[in-house]
């Protein structure tokens, strides 16, 4: 919580309970029903509610004699600021045998010096005094010889008669009759009350809630936002590292291999048999080696952004035949027959990254020849341009063919993020780190092309790469990243 | 708890928390419903929108001291509702004890367990101390099928150090031991850190009876230490 504190943390002011207009509203009925003046005031002195009737005139002709003004200030001081006790000229109503029970508790009677009275009652909510009710002025029945002698002498030219006619304007009723109808007014005020701080409470709440709300999103934003930075910090502090450490172990590995050359070519003077093997089985190990540490780097490189795509017209079938030679000495070794289609008609020159294509299909005739046992087959399919739905756009397509082990359907989404195997005992039969596809997808992409794998276990895998005539330019080159593991939850009390 | 030496006042607060629909608010009807009117308010209930939801209750509890102190203690419910997380924070808001209201049915363990640590998160992060502010939780629902063994409820109480109260609050049973509990929790939590029996002259024997004196005790393990002064609770108006 930090937008302070709430509102049920604190007490409620009568006024934050009563909707003024029509608390209002509620005040002048009663008046208008009782004839009798009502004045509702805070525990702070403020006016809530100020509706008079009948006693205007009246008050006014006291009023305007000096004296009168003067007695009459300190009376309504009284009755408004004064202690709701039977203390400062306050007495105990008259009650002729009512009893109220706890509504009417507290009520005092103040005589007014003209002769007539105010009730005053507190309003209780939960234990404090909120604030007060004042009724009146009325004229009590049992006043009999008006006036008396406190409001005869404010003034010597007091007149008594047209006081007389004045004051019948003034609600004449018992004291007992006041306090009833006062403490049914009360009753109607508790209500009004409950439903008021209910209303209050609620939108309050909802305000609060909604703040609250917001606090919390902003704070998660926040620490998302914090975290997003970092993780990019780090991720480019990986790339780098990689980066720099694929180069430092490419160098000397090349001078390995080249060395290793030099003495399988006899430079250095002639082997026997079983030496030569050796260093050419160093040399191919090595070469291995090269490869892994090319991924790594090619990944390292796409992962920090570095990778910048170069397009540039080139010839689609001269891509194929060439990726086909770079792996035909290993299928030869192997035994896997290796076979190219292409439409009858030279296809129409197309724009690509020819080297970064060029990867992506030595990568995927490597793979092939790789999970394709001795006697088998690669077919690679080059298509003729058309409208490809798949890119809502003219393209064609590049299919690479297999009858080797296949890939479980559940498996397809996930070879391609990068460090994947299908299973970890693939990796000692058939090595590679799991980069390979991963770099496929992301130069495929950021061709704005697709590639969709089919496969039957033990039948073969059917890699389909679809390429638009023209790359989509701006497309931007992602890494899709390992696959994470989800953590174990805390301990429970139930 | 608000300590206002000025106007000799003391206001103590209870929330009610847990899973929705695990008896909170009938918790407080049952309280209100025994309660007498010279010492509490009216049960003020705070929907939303959506009629299930409460957003929250509020039962008001007041008396006055022998050495003249007004003591207020409020009882709150929160929203149960996952969507309604910013409301329960808001209302746990300077809680002085809590009562975790848990169904003790045995499928409702993962509500409870995951309500629990909200619990937990939503006091931190009202700057509560999970370790210092005491929690009673209440079993509830213990005449459901699949409810909870006696056992298993024993295992329960040896997880944790929270006191343990068995109910059926749909029928009173447990309602006020729980408050019971709670309040003597707080009780002593506060006077603890602010010394209510040193300060303002309050002991925990005259806080509680204070309240419990003017609760139908009836039929619950409180009828003795707080006999009912009046009318068992059927012939009484609610």
């Amino acid at each position: 919580m930090r937008n302070g504190e709430s509102v049920l943390q604190r007490r409620i002011a009568l006024g934050e309970m009563l909707d003024e207009e029509s608390f209002t509203d509620v005040v002048k009925g009663f008046v208008e029903l009782y004839k009798v003046g009502i004045k509702v005031f805070d525990d702070k002195g403020a006016k809530l509610a100020d509706i008079k009737i009948g006693n205007g005139d009246f008050c006014g002709y006291v009023f305007s004699f000096p004296e009168g003004r003067r007695r009459c200030t300190a009376t309504v001081g009284r009755v408004k600021d004064g202690p709701i006790a039977e203390s400062h000229g306050a007495r105990l109503p008259v009650l002729a045998g009512q009893d109220f029970g706890p509504a009417g508790g507290g009520m005092v009677t103040v005589p007014c010096f003209t002769g007539l009275r105010y009730i005053i009652l507190p309003i209780r909510w939960e234990g404090d005094v909120l604030g007060r009710v004042v009724f009146g002025p009325f004229y009590p029945e049992d006043l009999k010889d008006f006036a008396p002698k406190t409001l005869t002498d404010i003034a010597e030219k007091f007149d008594v008669s047209n006081a007389r006619v004045l004051v019948e304007k003034v609600r004449t009723a018992p004291e007992s009759t006041i306090a009833r109808i006062m403490v049914h007014f009360a009753r109607l005020l508790q209500t009004m009350l409950f439903a008021g701080q209910k209303m209050f409470l609620t939108s309050q709440l909802h305000i609060e809630a909604t703040l609250e709300q917001n606090r919390e999103l902003e704070e998660r934003n926040k620490r998302l936002e914090d975290l997003n930075v970092k993780l990019k910090e780090l991720d480019r502090l990986k790339s780098a590292f990689l980066a720099t450490v694929s180069h430092e172990l490419r160098t000397p590995l090349t001078s390995i291999i080249g060395y290793s050359e030099m003495l399988a070519e006899g430079l250095a003077g002639a082997l026997n048999g079983e030496q030569v093997d050796y260093v050419r089985t160093i040399m191919e190990k090595g070469e291995t080696l090269l490869k892994l540490i090319s991924s790594i780097l090619d990944i390292s490189q796409i992962e920090a952004g570095k990778v910048r795509l170069n397009f540039e017209p080139m010839d689609a079938l001269d891509l194929v035949n060439s990726s086909l030679s770079s792996v035909k000495p290993q299928a030869q070794k192997k035994g896997v027959q290796l076979e190219a289609k292409s439409p009858p008609q030279k296809l129409p020159s197309v724009q690509g990254d020819r080297d970064r294509l060029r990867q992506v299909l030595v990568n995927l005739l490597a793979n092939a020849v790789k999970f394709t046992p001795k006697g088998g087959k690669i077919t690679v399919t080059l298509t003729e341009v058309a409208h490809q739905p798949d890119l809502n756009a003219p393209g064609y397509r590049v299919i690479i063919e297999d009858t080797g082990v296949g890939i479980p359907a559940d498996q397809f989404d996930k070879i391609f993020h990068s460090f994947y195997q299908v299973d970890s005992s693939s990796t000692r039969e058939y090595g590679g780190a799991g980069l390979g596809l991963a770099i496929v997808k992301s130069f495929v992409e950021g061709h704005g092309g697709l590639v969709r794998v089919a496969s039957e276990m033990n039948h073969g895998s059917r890699f389909t790469l679809i390429f638009p005539v023209l790359p989509s330019s701006q497309a931007h080159i992602q890494i899709t990243p390992p696959v994470t593991a989800l953590q174990a939850p805390p301990e429970d009390r139930f | 708890m608000q300590l206002n030496h000025a106007q000799r006042e003391l206001t103590v607060k209870i929330v009610y928390y847990g899973p929705g629909l695990s008896g909170k608010t009938t918790n407080l009807q049952m309280i209100h419903e025994r309660t007498s009117t010279d010492v509490r308010g009216r049960l003020l209930t705070v929907e939303t929108h959506d009629d299930r939801t409460l957003f929250f209750d509020l039962l008001p509890v007041f008396f006055n001291t022998a050495s003249g102190f007004k003591v207020k203690v409020k009882l709150f419910t929160v929203p149960g509702q996952v969507i309604h997380n910013a409301t329960r924070r808001i209302v746990l808001q300077g809680a002085d004890a809590v009562a975790f209201i848990a169904d003790s049915r045995r499928s409702a363990g993962p509500e409870n367990n995951s309500y629990w640590k909200n619990l937990q998160e939503n006091m931190k992060e009202n700057g509560l101390d999970p370790a210092l502010t005491p929690v009673v939780i209440q079993f509830n629902k213990r005449d459901l099928p699949d409810t909870r063994s006696d056992a298993e409820i024993e295992e329960a109480r040896k997880k944790g150090k929270e006191p343990i109260v068995g109910a059926i609050a749909i029928r009173g049973v447990g309602v006020l031991e729980t408050l019971h509990a709670v309040l003597q929790a707080a009780y002593r939590s506060i006077d603890a850190r602010a010394g209510l029996g040193k300060n303002i002259s309050l002991g925990e024997k005259e806080f509680l009876t204070q309240v419990f004196a003017n609760i139908n005790t009836a039929g619950s393990e409180l009828e003795k230490a707080y006999p009912p002064k009046r009318a068992p609770a059927g012939e009484r108006r609610p």
